[in-house]
C-alpha cells in the first residue's frame, strides 16, 4: 500500500499540506479488509487446540488484526477449519460457509482439513475443498502456531492483490 | 417406547439426595481370585477363554447367549460377593479373517469391573452371523444404551428391546457396518443432510410424560452435493460471474 | 413445538439446536434441546461428528503405526494415550520396561494430566465468562510445550513412547526444565484459584448445577474425576496400581455433591497432586537404559547388526514388520485425565493388529449428559459440558 503525500506544488496556498493522501480505492479497501480479519474458528480436533495457542498471548494473532474471533458466521469473514471434517460434519460446514457474508476467505488448517490427513477411511472427507473453496492451506499435524501466523500473512498478501474493479456483481 | 423390564427413565434431579454408600469412600476391598470367580459363575455354564492369557475372560456360547445373558449380567451386578457395578465397555470382534478360527463369526466381550472389590471379569458372548441378535441390558446398566448402539452401528449386531437402536458414530444415511472385516476401509459414503433429531427429542419428551401435540419446524438447509457448485451449474438465476472463477470473493452459490 | 405436560396443560416448547459447531461445545457435539423459557425440558445428544475410524485405520498398519493414531484420541494429553497403548501391548509380551522408562513415563503421564486438566478448566471458565484464566493456563501450557518439543519434537501430538520403551531418552537438562515448569504450574493454579474459588459469580453458576448422584454415575460407568466428584473415591492409580504408583505419596481428590463446582475444583486440586507425583518421580529418576532389552521389541545395537547375522535379521524384521504380539486378546487400562482409558487388543500373531477397541472415558460422561441437563437452564448446559471434559477425538475415535 502506498501513501503518497501531496506535494506542496499541487496546493499552491500550502494550506492543506500533508492532510491528504492519495491512493487507489482497491488499496484502501484491501488494507482495511486484510488488517481486520475476523476469524470464525471451525475447530473440530487437535488443530483447534493449536489454534487456541495461536490466539493466546504467546503467539498472539491479534498482532495481525485477527483477534476478534466471532463464533457466528454472520459476523466473521475468515473461516479457519482446524481439524478433521467427517462426512457427518460436512453439511454443517457447508451451511456455515453459506451463512457467511461476502467477502469471505477460507483457511484450511492442518493435514486433516487439507487432505483428510492419515485418516484414509470411510468417514473422513479427503480435503474440505470437496465442499467449500479454500484460499490458504496449512500443512502440519498439527501445524505450529507460527504456521498459522504465516498463513494469515499469506492471506493478507492475497487480499492485497484483490481487484474490486474487475469483480462486478454484489456478492462477487 | 417402554424400556425392557419396565424401568422408567428419570432425570437425575430426582436423585439429588446423596446416594453415596460407605464403601465408596473406603479403600477397595480385596476381590475374588480368578478361580473363585469361575466357581461363582459356574451355574451359568461358562468356559474360560484360552485366547486371553492375561485377564479372566469367560465365554458364553452362542446357543446359550440369548437365554442366559440377562440373568448372568444381573447376577454379576447384584450378587453380594461380586458387585460388578461398572460395565466398562462392550468390545465387538469379527473373526471373519482370523486365522484358523472355528466357531461363530462374532464375539462381544462385555468388560465388567467392581468398584467395591478388586476384581474384574470379561464375558465373551459368541454371536452367530446369520442370527446376530442379543438381548439388550440397557436397563441394568444405563451406559449399555449407547454402548450397544455403537456395537450395532459398527458391527451390525441387533439388541432386542433396545429403545433407540440408531446410528451413533456414523451418519444416519450410512449403509453397512464399517468395522466388519468385509467392509472396505476406504469405501466412503457421503451425507446429504444432517439428521433432524426431532423424533429422538419427541421420544424423550414422551418418556418424560409429555404428549406431543404439534411438532415444530426444522430448518436444516438444503442437501449438499459433493463438489461445491456455482449457481450457474446448479441451474439457478444467472448472475454475472467474476472473470476468474473461484477467485477470492467469487464464491457463493 | 406444542406439547401437553403430565398434568395435561398445554405448553409451547422451543426447540434449540446447540452445536455441532458451537463455542461452548468444545468440539463437535450436538445437543437438541426442548426449552420452556430458559429451562431445558428434554435434551437429545448426538455425537459422531469427529468419528475418524481409529479402530478401522489401526487394522491397516503395524502396531507401531498405531501410536500416532493414539495421540489423536485425547489430544490434550497425548502422552497418556501413547503410554496406555504401549502398556497394553507390553502386557501381551509379558515384558516389563526398564526402571528409568517407568519413572519417565510416570512423570510424563502426570505432566500430561496436568495440561489436560488445565485445558478443561480454562475453557470451562471461558464459557462462564472468566477469560483471564484462559491466558494464564495457556501460557503455562506453552512452557510445558517447550519441554515436549525438546523431548520429542512435537508440541501437541507427541508419539513419545514406543512399544518396549521410549522414542528417546530424556534430554540433558530435562529434570531442571520440568522442576521449573512445576513451580510455574503451581503459581498459575494459585492465580486461577485466587480469581475463581471464592468468586460469588462462579459459585452461583456452578454450585448445585447438574448434580449427578453416585448411583447414577456408577450406572453410567463413569470413572475418573467426574466419578470422584460424585463421592466415589476410586482411582486406578490407587486401586490397581501400575508403574510403581503404590510407592508414590499422593491423595485422590473426592467431591461431596457431584455438581459442576466439584468437577471443576477437583481438577484444580488434582493438578497439585500431579505436581507432587512429578517431583517424586524426578527425585527417583536414575540413569539407565530406557528401552527393554527384549529382542522381540527393541532394535539390537548397530555394532551387533553389522557383525551378527541374527541381529541383522532381527533388526530387519523389526523395522519392516514391527512387533508381533503373540495371538490372544488382552485388555489393559491406565488412569487417564478423564478416567479409565482401556485398550482391548486382539492379536492374531501377525504384524497388524486384528482389532483394537478403545474404551474412551468421556463416552460414559457424554452418555449421561442428556439426562443431566433436564431441568437445568440453558446457561448451565454450557457450564456443565465443560466440566465433564468431553474431548471429541476420544469420544468419537
Amino acid at each position: 500500500m502506498t501513501f503518497k503525500p501531496v506535494p506542496a506544488a499541487v496546493t499552491p496556498d500550502n494550506s492543506m499540506g500533508d492532510a491528504f493522501i492519495t491512493t487507489r480505492v482497491d488499496a484502501v479497501i484491501n488494507w482495511g479488509r486484510r488488517n481486520s480479519l475476523w476469524p470464525f474458528p471451525f475447530g473440530t480436533a487437535c488443530c483447534a487446540i493449536e489454534f487456541m495457542g495461536v490466539v493466546s498471548s504467546m503467539f498472539d494473532i491479534s498482532r495481525f488484526g485477527a483477534e476478534l474471533v466471532r463464533f457466528s458466521p454472520r459476523q466473521a469473514d475468515l473461516i479457519i477449519i482446524a481439524g478433521t471434517v467427517t462426512y457427518k460434519q460436512a453439511p454443517v460446514l457447508r451451511r456455515i460457509y453459506e451463512q457467511m457474508c461476502e467477502p469471505k476467505w477460507v483457511i484450511s488448517a492442518g493435514a486433516c482439513a487439507t487432505s483428510g490427513g492419515f485418516y484414509d477411511c470411510y468417514c473422513t472427507v479427503p480435503g474440505i475443498d470437496e465442499i467449500i473453496p479454500v484460499d490458504i492451506y496449512i500443512a502440519g499435524c498439527p501445524p505450529r502456531p507460527e504456521a498459522f501466523l504465516e498463513a494469515i500473512v499469506q492471506l493478507q498478501n492475497k487480499i492485497e492483490r484483490e481487484n474490486r474493479v474487475e469483480q462486478k456483481a454484489v456478492g462477487a | 417406547m417402554t424400556s425392557v423390564g419396565g424401568v422408567p427413565y428419570h432425570s437425575s434431579k430426582n436423585d439429588i439426595v446423596d446416594t453415596a454408600k460407605p464403601w465408596m469412600r473406603e479403600a477397595m476391598k480385596p476381590g475374588l481370585t480368578d478361580e473363585q470367580l469361575v466357581s461363582a459363575l459356574q451355574l451359568f455354564g461358562l468356559r474360560r477363554d484360552t485366547k486371553d492369557r492375561w485377564n479372566l475372560t469367560l465365554v458364553l456360547a452362542a446357543g446359550d447367549a440369548r437365554s442366559k445373558l440377562r440373568d448372568l449380567v444381573s447376577f454379576l451386578r447384584d450378587d453380594q460377593s461380586l458387585r460388578m457395578n461398572t460395565l466398562l465397555d462392550i468390545s465387538a470382534i469379527d473373526y471373519l479373517s482370523y486365522p484358523n478360527h472355528r466357531g461363530p463369526r462374532f464375539a462381544l466381550v462385555y468388560l465388567f469391573k467392581s468398584l467395591e472389590f478388586r476384581h474384574r471379569v470379561m464375558i465373551k458372548v459368541e454371536v452367530e452371523e446369520d442370527d446376530a441378535r442379543l438381548p439388550s441390558i440397557h436397563d441394568l446398566y444405563r451406559i449399555a444404551d449407547w454402548t450397544e448402539r455403537e456395537v450395532w452401528d459398527q458391527m451390525g449386531i441387533v439388541f432386542t428391546g433396545h429403545p433407540n437402536l440408531k446410528r451413533i458414530l456414523n451418519h444416519h444415511e450410512f449403509v453397512g457396518h464399517p468395522l466388519r472385516k468385509d467392509y472396505p476401509c476406504q469405501k466412503r459414503q457421503k451425507l446429504s443432510i444432517n439428521d433432524p433429531m426431532v423424533d429422538q427429542l419427541e421420544a424423550r419428551l414422551r418418556e418424560l410424560g409429555y404428549t406431543v401435540v404439534e411438532s415444530g419446524e426444522v430448518h436444516l438447509g438444503k442437501p449438499i452435493a459433493a463438489k461445491h457448485q456455482s449457481a450457474a451449474e446448479q441451474g439457478q438465476v444467472d448472475r454475472p460471474r467474476a472473470k476468474s472463477e473461484g477467485a477470492i470473493g467469487a464464491g457463493g452459490l | 413445538m406444542k406439547v401437553l405436560t403430565r398434568a395435561n396443560e398445554p405448553q409451547d416448547l422451543m426447540t434449540v439446536n446447540i452445536g455441532p459447531s458451537h463455542p461452548a461445545t468444545h468440539g463437535t457435539l450436538r445437543i437438541f434441546a426442548a426449552l420452556d423459557g430458559e429451562t431445558i425440558e428434554a435434551a437429545a445428544c448426538e455425537m459422531g461428528y469427529l468419528h475418524r475410524g481409529f479402530e478401522k485405520m489401526v487394522e491397516q498398519g503395524t502396531y507401531t503405526m498405531v501410536l500416532p493414531y493414539t495421540d489423536r484420541l485425547n489430544y490434550c494429553s497425548a502422552m497418556i494415550n501413547n503410554i496406555g497403548f504401549c502398556k497394553a501391548v507390553e502386557k501381551m509380551f509379558n515384558v516389563t520396561v526398564p526402571e528409568r522408562c517407568i519413572t519417565l513415563r510416570v512423570v510424563l503421564m502426570e505432566l500430561s494430566r496436568i495440561i489436560d486438566h488445565m485445558v478443561c478448566v480454562c475453557t470451562n471458565l471461558v464459557d462462564l465468562g472468566a477469560l483471564t484464566n484462559f491466558w494464564y493456563f495457556f501460557n503455562t501450557r506453552e512452557e510445558v510445550y517447550k519441554i515436549w518439543e525438546k523431548l520429542c519434537g512435537q508440541r501437541l501430538t507427541n508419539t513419545v513412547t514406543r512399544i518396549g520403551g521410549m522414542y528417546r531418552d530424556a534430554y540433558v537438562g530435562f529434570e531442571d526444565d520440568v522442576r521449573k515448569v512445576l513451580t510455574r504450574i503451581e503459581a498459575s493454579v494459585a492465580e486461577v484459584r485466587g480469581l475463581v474459588e471464592h468468586n460469588k459469580i462462579f459459585i452461583d453458576r456452578t454450585k448445585d448445577v447438574c448434580v449427578v448422584s453416585a448411583a447414577e454415575a456408577i450406572s453410567y460407568g463413569w470413572t475418573g474425576p467426574c466419578l470422584r466428584a460424585s463421592g466415589v473415591d476410586r482411582d486406578l492409580r490407587k486401586d490397581e496400581p501400575y508403574y510403581g504408583y503404590e510407592t508414590y505419596q499422593f491423595d485422590t481428590v473426592v467431591g461431596t455433591t457431584g455438581d459442576t463446582f466439584d468437577r471443576i475444583m477437583i481438577r484444580m486440586y488434582e493438578i497439585l497432586e500431579s505436581v507432587s507425583i512429578c517431583r517424586q518421580g524426578l527425585d527417583r529418576l536414575k540413569p539407565g537404559p530406557v528401552n527393554t532389552a527384549d529382542a522381540r521389541l527393541s532394535l539390537p545395537d548397530r555394532d551387533h547388526v553389522y557383525h551378527d547375522m541374527e541381529a541383522l535379521i532381527n533388526s530387519f524384521k523389526l523395522i519392516y514388520e514391527g512387533v508381533r504380539p503373540p495371538p490372544g486378546e488382552c485388555y489393559d487400562a491406565v488412569e487417564a485425565a478423564n478416567g479409565e482409558l482401556g485398550f482391548h487388543i486382539v492379536s492374531d500373531g501377525g504384524t497388524n493388529p486384528y482389532r483394537i477397541k478403545v474404551r474412551p472415558p468421556c463416552f460414559t460422561q457424554y452418555a449421561a449428559f442428556g439426562g443431566m441437563l433436564e431441568g437445568e437452564m440453558l446457561a448451565d448446559a454450557a457450564a456443565t459440558l465443560g466440566s465433564i471434559n468431553i474431548i471429541a477425538g476420544e469420544l468419537d475415535r
